[in-house]
């Protein structure tokens, strides 16, 4: 493939990458996407659910072309001391708002919409720089191709590697970044379905908070395949690095406790991955634009931790869309400024799925508050032990219960203190 | 396989593909481990790629590409470790991720 003529460039071919070279090869833009990985999604790795509403916007019937695993129907959360658990359930009349996939097969499925589209692929090829004129973008070096063009997209990861090379970050903190783990394990669908009381096909989603990340910031969760669950842990990087506890064997603390091991048993473990997940939120960056280059997907911080519901790809999605109508105005103006392209800021602020980045972000120091992983889930579940037990010894209030149980943990004025956080917070 | 038992990291390791990278993208300055008190490589890392054993030894063979021990090194520890992506095609592999 001759690497000249192209317009923009487009650094990696996850979720962003892709929807920006969809977008802009249905408006006869010649875009180059680039992956590093053998193929569009080798080396990415997530928990295991995606929003639907992203994808049906940017491909209208088409998304149902997507390789769904399953369509999740009944979310769960469980607060866990070592050997009790709390949990809560609930159960989704929405056939269709959000679906667990496998990354290989959804990332691979979405860059080849966007060959469908007009974009040109290249796998295999790792962009080691950028071509600077000062402090204007002019393109891309990969290897020993120079490959110039007027404007880069950049959607390559956590790392930032090229925000970084253009000055829009210098290194993050390790509090603003987690690692996750994840173990696919093979189970029979039927089993899938029985233990987690689902209909067949049908899928579940479920967090884990409490005893499993040894009282740092963190939690677990578990996805269900077609014929596999993805089980994993998320910690944060700041907490395991100073508890010089290794990030991976949390996900043992969290196979080993009775309600996973129900969930798991007779499993086989086909594969185990990794991915650092940042947890700045879009601050992450000065500014996720300069001259010649815009920044989106995980590179940019578009993605959304609240505690309760996870989103990295279709923030992803939407905000590669974001970028591509940005270049798609630049390209009308022949300005690839950055005053030209810092309308892409406002699309953010705007878009109605992105703007929940801005109006939660103060989720991520709400959330390194301890106590969410210790007092609080052995509170939970050591008042629900005494609520629960009928021993003849005569039964208090439940109000009088959870007094009882908080005293010695954590002060009434503390929890109310932590609701209103909260409140404010959520 | 019996996985209701715990599962080491290397059989863990072992469910991973990768490609070897002949070209080095981890390199580390282990001198300035040696006056590392922290040493948050060694515990950020989801593969050990690093381990501590008089010194600082790595092996970038089992690397999972967080990229997550640049930032633990230089912000914690000695920053001591350089980092990039392995070439093109090359490194890990996930199918199921």
């Amino acid at each position: 493939m001759s690497l000249e003529g192209f317009e923009v460039a487009v650094v990696g071919a996850g979720p962003a990458g892709s929807a920006a070279a969809i977008t802009l090869a249905r408006e006869g833009v010649q875009v180059l996407l680039v992956e590093r990985g053998t193929f569009p999604g080798s080396k990415n790795v997530f928990g295991g659910r995606i929003y639907s509403y992203a994808l049906k916007k940017l491909l209208g019937d088409s998304w149902k072309d997507a390789p769904v695993e399953r369509f999740v129907r009944k979310e769960g959360i469980t607060f866990m001391t070592s050997d009790n658990a709390f949990s809560v359930e609930f159960e989704s009349k929405d056939a269709e708002g959000s679906f667990t996939a496998k990354r290989a097969k959804f990332d691979k499925w979405l860059a080849e919409e966007a060959e469908k589209a007009g974009a040109s692929l290249i796998t295999e090829s790792r962009v080691d720089d950028l071509i600077m004129d000062g402090s204007r973008v002019r393109g891309i070096v990969a290897g020993q191709d120079k490959i110039p063009t007027d404007a880069v997209i950049a959607c390559d990861g956590t790392t930032t590697g090229l925000a970084r090379r253009a000055g829009l970050t210098s290194m993050l903190e390790p509090n603003q970044i987690s690692m996750g783990v994840k173990d696919v394990i093979e189970l029979p669908s039927e089993k899938i379905e029985e233990r987690l009381g689902l209909e067949p096909g049908q899928g579940a989603a479920h967090v884990f908070i409490g005893a499993c990340s040894g009282g740092l910031r963190g939690g677990g969760f578990l996805y269900t395949n077609q014929d596999s669950l993805a089980l994993g842990m998320v910690v944060g990087g700041d907490d395991v690095s100073s508890h010089k506890t290794q990030s991976y064997s949390f996900m043992e603390k969290l196979r080993q406790h009775p309600k996973v091991q129900r969930f798991i048993k007779g499993g086989k473990t086909v594969e185990y991955d990794a991915h650092m997940i940042p947890e700045a939120g879009p601050k992450m960056l000065s500014r996720p634009y300069t001259d010649g280059m815009l920044v989106a997907g995980d590179a940019a911080g578009h993605l959304l931790n609240n505690g309760y519901t996870f989103r990295g790809v279709d923030m992803a999605i939407q905000a590669g869309v974001a970028a591509a109508q940005t270049v798609l105005e630049a390209r009308k103006k022949k300005d690839y400024s950055a005053n030209s392209l810092k309308t892409f800021e406002r699309k953010l602020h705007e878009d109605p799925a992105l703007k929940d980045m801005y109006t939660f972000h103060r989720v991520p120091a709400y959330l390194r508050n301890r106590r969410l992983y210790t007092v609080y889930p052995e509170l939970v579940c050591s008042a629900a032990e005494a609520v629960y037990r009928v021993d003849g010894t005569g039964k208090i209030k439940i109000s009088k219960q959870l007094r009882l149980q908080a005293k010695g943990r954590v002060s009434i004025f503390t929890i109310i203190r932590d609701l209103i956080g909260g409140a404010r917070t959520f | 396989m019996s996985t209701e038992e715990s599962l080491t990291l290397d059989k863990r390791l072992a469910l991973v593909g990768f490609s070897k990278d002949a070209e080095p993208f981890i390199v580390v300055d282990t001198d300035k481990c040696n006056h590392c008190e922290s040493k948050p490589c060694l515990y950020i890392c989801p593969a050990e790629v690093y381990a501590w054993k008089d010194k600082l030894n790595y092996n970038t063979e089992g690397c999972m590409e967080t990229g997550a021990c640049l930032i633990v090194c230089h912000k914690i520890g000695a920053g001591a470790i350089s980092w990039k992506y392995p070439s093109g095609g090359k490194g890990v592999a996930f199918k199921l991720g």
